[in-house]
């Protein structure tokens, strides 16, 4: 049994939780309420927290054809355009880091080769050096072999975030299935290809579809590489900031921007953590 | 069904030697146990000879083709593992059905032998589970199921019974051994339980540190151990030893001193050489009597130190000397506590180990049962 608290620590307790849960929710809060605003109510001293709610950030977001007439100035966004290159990024890049990371994982996990643990850390290295390092030599790189700019070249060099975690991730959780199994399957008659596809691959589902949102928001919140290596092709991470330009500051339509940022990958954990059935291999070993 | 046989294999990791030249033949239709204690290496010879484990030398043939280099997918044996080892993401069906799908059997077929098998196990009923919804004993049978489906040339048991408590283990030993007489197929078995052993095996071999230590049928290896080492393993409670040095040889046997006191004429081979030699001499706490037949009995003086009631038979623990001593109590008094107590051991039944282990094979062992 848990130790009874007294009245006065549960209070303190729950205060406590209070206040940091205010702390953590206070700036998506503020977001959404700026996001709602006017352009002048954003800025006023002290802030407004009653207010009519206006939609009109997000036409102006979203708006290719009135483009440039808002009711506060000169403004070109295209938001969609920018959302769709993001999830084709981030999509593209999960895609490739499974198809190219599970196979390495496995092998990383059951097979017996040279350096092995030399080649894993080498992997995982990538991780270690700040992006930016990757990015400046790559920028001349990119633009003499053409491939500035283009979904191929950043899907490509997205694997920099997103391949070392698949390898990792895939690594530990094969390692957490029974080789007993494997080695039933083999008993069986399977050979290595069919192990794989017919008994690993059904196993390591639900590890993989989170290993596979979790890299998709490692991508989808990238900005480095988006900002150096495309400029049609960025991501909704650089075509934010293009909304802070010198001349005036959009920071209503910018809050409605990241509003629209943050609702994609909210939605796709919300349908992902459905498939993540704990559990699977309960039964399987004693 | 097939015969196995090994020539010399041996299995060595780097420099570390698991199993060294091991030399074995399983006849078609035996039912062989791997008996030993940890460490001994029966497991690795079982997954070498299933292909799950690399042949560092020697030969391996099953059905007189040497399979050293086969893939475990092309040897068709069946194998049950010690975890079960089913595959969780499917029910039992389907893992009765994935070894028939990946020898591409027709689906008519598949569907007939899968009725076949769980009918033979009696699980119909638990057909549509996954192997997370089945008890312990339950899963068990799954596992020999999805083993006898594909009609195996050779079936391989590791551990299969370790996980389940006792009562379970009983009734699936006996279910194995009738399993074995209903399709008369080759089995291997390993366990580390000598009990298993010795009421399955047609054939028990006895593994210690990576030697075969004896090869013989369950009679053969109670009644006519080769060494100390096996006579110890096998039989429960454990043969009792009892230090002595060798008096005198002569047709009848050897005469031995005990430390204990008494001298013992014991029927064994004999062998000059080991006259004044220290030698041990075994004795199975079964083979104790109460007052002696015979004027050649010998007789034991025994310190009682605790007395183990275990329904069907008594055991007493006590000292003879310096040398503890397990005896059955003789019907129909067992002693209640401590305190004095004679027994006495005809020496026929006895057995003699030389300082190296050997023993000295036995002038009038029992025949055997069958």
């Amino acid at each position: 049994m848990r130790p009874r608290r007294s009245l006065t620590s549960n209070c303190i307790l729950n205060l406590l939780v209070a206040i940091s849960a205010l702390i953590l929710t206070f700036p998506l809060v503020w977001i959404v309420m700026m996001s709602l605003k006017q352009q002048a109510q954003v800025m006023t001293w002290p802030p407004t927290f009653l207010f009519r709610p206006t939609l009109e950030n997000f036409r102006v977001l979203f708006d290719i054809a009135e483009a440039g007439a808002t009711s506060y100035g000169t403004i070109k966004v295209d938001f969609l355009t920018p959302i769709t290159n993001s999830v084709v990024i981030a999509l593209g890049s999960v895609v490739i880091s499974l198809l190219a990371g599970v196979p390495a994982g496995y092998v990383l996990a059951r097979r017996d080769i040279p350096l092995k643990e030399d080649i894993a850390f080498f992997i995982l290295g990538f991780r270690f050096a700040p992006v930016l390092l990757v990015v400046m030599p790559l920028f001349s790189i990119f633009q003499t072999i053409g491939l500035y700019d283009t979904f191929f070249g950043m899907i490509w060099v997205y694997q920099v975030v997103t391949l070392p975690m698949i390898v990792w991730l895939s690594r530990s959780y094969i390692e957490d299935l029974p080789k007993d199994i494997e080695e039933a399957a083999a008993i069986d008659g399977a050979m290595p290809v069919q192990i794989v596809l017919h008994i690993v691959l059904p196993l390591l589902k639900p590890g993989l579809i989170g290993a596979s949102l979790l890299i998709f928001l490692l991508a989808w919140h990238n900005f480095a590489l988006g900002l150096i290596l495309s400029s049609t092709k960025a991501p909704v991470t650089v075509a934010l900031l293009k909304l802070l330009n010198p001349g005036v500051q959009f920071y209503p339509v910018m809050a409605a921007g990241l509003v629209v940022t943050m609702i994609v990958p909210v939605i796709l954990i919300v349908i992902g953590q459905r498939h993540l059935e704990r559990g699977l291999t309960f039964g399987a070993v004693k | 069904m097939a015969n196995v046989r090994l020539e010399g294999v041996k299995k060595a990791y780097g420099t570390i030697e698991i199993l060294r030249n091991i030399d074995l033949t399983i006849d078609h239709g035996e039912f062989v146990v791997f008996v030993g204690p940890s460490g001994s290496g029966k497991s690795t010879l079982l997954r070498m000879i299933g292909g799950l484990e690399r042949i560092s030398g020697g030969r391996l043939l099953i059905d007189n083709e040497v399979v050293n280099n086969v893939d475990a997918a092309d040897r068709n044996l069946g194998m049950v593992f010690q975890s079960y080892a089913l595959y969780p993401h499917m029910t039992v069906r389907e893992n009765f059905a994935f070894p028939l799908r990946m020898a591409k059997m027709a689906r008519a077929e598949i569907k007939t032998r899968v009725a076949e098998t769980s009918s033979l196990l009696q699980i119909d009923h638990l057909l549509d589970r996954k192997p997370r919804q089945l008890s312990g004993g339950q899963r068990q049978r799954v596992a020999i199921g999805r083993a006898i489906v594909r009609q195996p040339k050779v079936f391989l048991f590791d551990e299969p019974l370790s996980n389940l408590d006792t009562e379970l283990r009983v009734q699936m030993r006996v279910q194995i051994a009738k399993l074995h007489k209903q399709l008369g197929n080759t089995m291997i078995y390993v366990t580390h339980d000598q009990i298993e052993a010795m009421t399955m095996a047609d054939k028990i071999v006895v593994l210690k540190d990576g030697n075969i230590e004896q090869v013989g049928s369950p009679h053969d290896l109670y009644h006519n151990p080769a060494s100390r080492f096996v006579a110890g393993f096998i039989g429960s409670p454990k043969m009792n030893f009892l230090d002595g040095h060798v008096e005198a040889a002569h047709e009848g046997g050897m005469d031995v001193k005990l430390e204990a006191g008494a001298t013992v004429s014991v029927p064994v081979q004999p062998d000059q050489r080991l006259v004044g030699k220290p030698i041990t001499l075994g004795i199975r706490p079964d083979d104790f009597s109460q007052s002696p037949a015979q004027e050649t009995d010998i007789a034991i003086e025994l310190d009682v130190d605790f007395v183990e009631h275990l329904g069907s038979v008594t055991y007493i623990y006590g000292n003879a000397g310096k040398q503890t001593v397990v005896a059955k109590a003789p019907k129909p008094a067992p002693p209640k506590g401590s305190g004095k107590l004679r027994l006495a051991v005809s020496p026929a039944d006895c057995h003699l180990f030389t300082s190296n282990g050997r023993a000295l094979r036995r002038l009038r062992a029992p025949a055997d049962w069958s």
